[in-house]
């Protein structure tokens, strides 16, 4: 059936939506399997299973590549995380929403999630900017946390980097070791952690075994 | 090059073990202060300082040895790589550190003077070696798996000073500390430092230290104990 004539552009976008994601995902195996450095465009093109020209419709290099996949990961886990964390009233439980989603989005895509933990940090100086940025992203979703917190005012500036930061640290720490498959048992334990300075030991364990 | 005795620059070098005393504190192609024999050193020293110059990937062999003003040939006689000159200036810069730290927190009897203490020597390490801070936290991780590994490792020996804090406390604090709270806490902080270093804020990471202290100590004490140890000088 041919497609009504007002739909085709939507219809090529979906298209060229559906090549990206297909080439990223193929960086993200490739780079799983041999490191970046090692990855060529042939590698990608050969595991997405597409032409060569149609790589280069998309992205300008292998590393163009690289960046697409960061940006994609982290707006992708991004958007559930909020989705996630809207689906709840306070703050406390926000944050236990939005990190479950989170780990979900890395056990369930290991190789992207390997392309932006570990990867990143070695691919060069605007891979390293853009981990950095993702890092940033979710710095605004914690400083909630000063508003529903007794002591929000003193607590100091740099706390939401801190937290991030250490997430990421034990993230990076259990893809390094192969164990993505377990990493949503971490959940309570991250809660706890990212939840203390703000509303105290004592609510954050609720927080962090309820639910 | 002739060793004056008499100058004070070298005699600082004596507090630094062999590796690091000629490594430059600047990075600004600073006069050679300290007169080294050993090419072993001269050639980390010139690591140091050409990676300071290109990030690690694009230092070459030619850099280096330029920097160490050695030949090429004297190069492949200490190291057959690259990497394997890099992994030396590593463990070098990392061994000193440790030290400082552990020295800085073994000098203190209570535990949260100990961690606020140690805090404050791995700071004013790499404050004031902006060439190795970088080194050692930010292009590490770009030098390949060999590196990434020790980089782990570094950051993980940090763990026992802060599971130190569990000694003595009440069970109500213990039980709701988790396996992973010391990692959290050290990674978050590595983190922080690196990004600042990453950013070319070297110079202010000093400044962290009562946020650090009091990001470290929260678990164990309590925001309230904790953002007063924090605050006390």
């Amino acid at each position: 059936m041919r497609p009504p004539p007002g739909r085709q552009q939507l219809s090529r976008e979906f298209i060229t939506r559906h090549q990206r994601a297909r080439i990223i995902a193929a960086l993200a195996e490739e780079v799983m399997a041999q490191g970046y450095r090692a990855v060529t465009v042939a590698d990608i093109v050969s595991r997405a299973g597409i032409a060569r020209n149609t790589f280069y419709e998309n992205f300008s290099s292998k590393e163009d590549c690289f960046l697409a996949a960061q940006e994609y990961a982290v707006d992708e886990a991004l958007r559930r995380v909020v989705e996630a964390a809207s689906d709840v009233e306070s703050w406390p439980a926000r944050v236990r929403s939005g990190l479950a989603s989170f780990l979900r989005s890395v056990a369930t895509e290991p190789a992207l999630a390997r392309t932006c933990f570990v990867d990143a940090l070695s691919a060069g100086p605007a891979a390293v900017d853009r981990y950095e940025q993702s890092l940033q992203a979710f710095v605004p979703l914690f400083r909630i946390g000063r508003k529903v917190s007794p002591h929000g005012e003193e607590l100091p500036s740099t706390l939401e980097e801190t937290i991030v930061g250490g997430i990421f640290w034990i993230i990076y720490q259990r893809i390094v070791l192969g164990q993505t498959e377990q990493i949503e048992e971490l959940l309570p334990e991250l809660i706890e952690f990212a939840l203390t300075p703000y509303v105290g030991a004592e609510a954050a364990r609720r927080a962090a075994t309820e639910g | 090059m002739a060793v004056d005795p008499s100058d004070s620059s070298v005699e600082a070098a004596h507090e630094y073990p062999p590796e690091l005393s000629r490594l430059p504190p600047g990075r600004h192609g600073l006069p050679r202060e300290f007169v080294v024999h050993n090419q072993r050193e001269r050639l980390i020293a010139g690591l140091a300082e050409a990676v300071a110059e290109n990030g690690f990937a694009s230092t070459t062999i030619a850099h280096i040895t330029r920097h160490a003003a050695v030949s090429r040939r004297t190069f492949y006689e200490h190291f057959s790589s690259k990497d394997e000159c890099f992994v030396a200036a590593y463990d070098a810069v990392l061994e000193q550190l440790g030290e400082r730290v552990g020295e800085a927190f073994r000098a203190e009897q209570e535990w949260p003077q100990a961690i606020r203490a140690g805090i404050a020597a791995m700071l004013s390490f790499l404050a004031h070696e902006p060439n190795l801070a970088r080194l050692c936290m930010v292009e590490a991780l770009v030098a390949g798996p060999v590196v990434v590994e020790r980089y782990d490792a570094a950051i993980q020996s940090l763990v026992p000073y802060f599971r130190e804090g569990r000694k003595g406390r009440p069970p109500e604090v213990l039980s709701r500390l988790s396996p992973t709270t010391e990692e959290a806490l050290v990674g978050g902080m590595v983190s922080l430092v690196s990004r600042r270093i990453f950013a070319g804020r070297t110079a202010e990471l000093e400044e962290l230290l009562p946020d650090l202290v009091e990001f470290a100590l929260t678990p164990y004490l309590g925001s309230a104990e904790a953002a007063k140890a924090a605050r006390q000088g």
